[in-house]
């Protein structure tokens, strides 16, 4: 959750707009990286679905170049985790989220990827292959998120 | 070392696993696949979930391991460097900046037979040299990949928007995968420009978004730029011996024959 030494963090900006200028996403989307932290976490606005929080590719280039260190993309994940706690999981990642649960990976394996490595001459050998290994991961996973998927 | 595969080298880009093993193996370095393992899980759509969950996928994949391990993946290195920076677990390593930091320029350049003439577009991805403080990298524009590249005789092309993200991290390819192409859209245009026969990458979720991506960009805008994109360890395994056909090359999405037959060719070595 977002902590006050984050807000504190962010009334430290001087407002330069390095943050949205370093935005690969922002060029061609409304994510103003700004606008989201200040306007809805930094002056204790509530944060509403809003499609562009999750236009963040999370690359860090704003948080590289922020002359207050402010830690941006740390805190908009943060955003994200308690948008997800109210509204719960957002429709376009149910699926690899329950791939994650089934089979222990986000991308999991179909038959095809399955008989490419073995033309490779390569084995098996992730949790999607091993029961216990996959038993083990999708117990971990069911016990954080088990209730949003 | 142990290797840690990840979802998308295991399940999408095994050549990347295969041409890796090859080039261990002539450099003599022990490496074995870390069996068990789950999805790293990758950093900014887990976190944007549950950091709780992030953290204990993480931690068991360390466990399993009591040497070095080795990822390929840029969204892997990120994941078990940090966590294993929490929990004082196994030192991470990523095959770049193993290769560079570890095994060195000079020491690759001896190990090539066959030299590849080519012009490519290096795609590092932000996970590999952001955040710069963990990875003890340079936050603008690092040069590792330049010089591997160069080390095996093929020239890094400057072009504009190097440093430009692919457009497929942090859950964006998933969750928007229209801004994921409208990034890609910008990155090709640039590439294209550049005149290149690949964009070489160090990261098999880039590779999936410059390959798949560049698919859906044809199909839905009818952009047909047609460059394929290769994984730096394919490349090397290449140059140190290894057949084009048994780098998993020709089973990615965008492949030309004039690559292909570049790479078949090359330039021995006397």
């Amino acid at each position: 959750m977002i902590s006050r030494e984050d807000i504190k963090a962010l009334n430290t900006c001087i407002q330069c707009g390095t943050c949205i200028g370093s935005c690969y996403s922002g060029r061609f989307t409304a994510l103003n990286t700004r606008k989201i932290l200040m306007e809805f976490i930094a002056k204790g606005k509530p944060i509403e679905e809003n499609d562009a929080i999750w236009f963040c590719t999370s690359c860090y280039a704003c948080t590289e170049r922020c002359p207050r260190n402010i830690p941006l993309t740390d805190i908009l994940l943060k955003a994200r985790r308690q948008l997800v706690k109210e509204k719960g999981l957002p429709g376009r990642l149910d699926k690899a989220f329950k791939a994650l649960l089934k089979t222990g990976s986000l991308v999991p394996a179909k038959d095809e990827h399955a008989k490419l490595r073995e033309d490779l001459g390569l084995t098996l050998y992730t949790a999607q292959f091993r029961d216990d290994a996959r038993e083990e991961v999708s117990k971990i996973v069911e016990k954080h998120i088990g209730g949003l998927i | 070392m142990k290797f840690f595969p990840g979802c998308m080298i295991h399940n999408r880009y095994p050549g990347i696993e295969a041409s890796l093993y090859y080039v261990f193996d002539k450099l003599g370095i022990k490496i074995s696949p870390l069996e068990g393992s789950s999805c790293c899980p990758a950093p900014g759509v887990v976190k944007s979930i549950s950091e709780e969950l992030w953290i204990e996928l993480a931690s068991r994949n360390l466990s399993l391991s009591d040497e070095d391990i080795l990822t390929a993946c840029n969204g892997c290195f990120t994941t078990l460097l940090e966590a294993s920076s929490k929990i004082n677990g196994v030192d991470v390593r990523h095959v770049a900046e193993f290769l560079y930091r570890e095994v060195g320029i000079e020491e690759i350049k001896k190990r090539v037979v066959k030299k590849l003439p080519i012009r490519v577009a290096v795609h590092y991805g932000c996970h590999f040299f952001r955040p710069s403080k963990s990875k003890g990298m340079d936050s603008e524009k690092p040069i590792m990949l330049d010089e591997l590249v160069e080390a095996i005789g093929a020239e890094s092309v400057s072009y504009r928007h190097k440093f430009v993200c692919c457009g497929g991290g942090g859950g964006v390819r998933a969750a928007a995968t229209e801004v994921a192409n409208d990034i890609l859209n910008l990155k090709m245009d640039a590439i294209s420009a550049a005149e290149v026969d690949a964009i070489v990458v160090i990261c098999p979720l880039c590779l999936h978004q410059f390959d798949v991506g560049q698919i859906e960009l044809r199909e839905q805008r009818g952009e047909d730029y047609d460059v394929p994109a290769i994984h730096y360890i394919q490349l090397l395994a290449i140059a140190m011996g290894m057949d084009v056909d048994k780098s998993g090359l020709v089973h990615h999405n965008v492949v030309t024959a004039e690559l292909v037959e570049k790479l078949i060719q090359g330039e021995i070595m006397e």
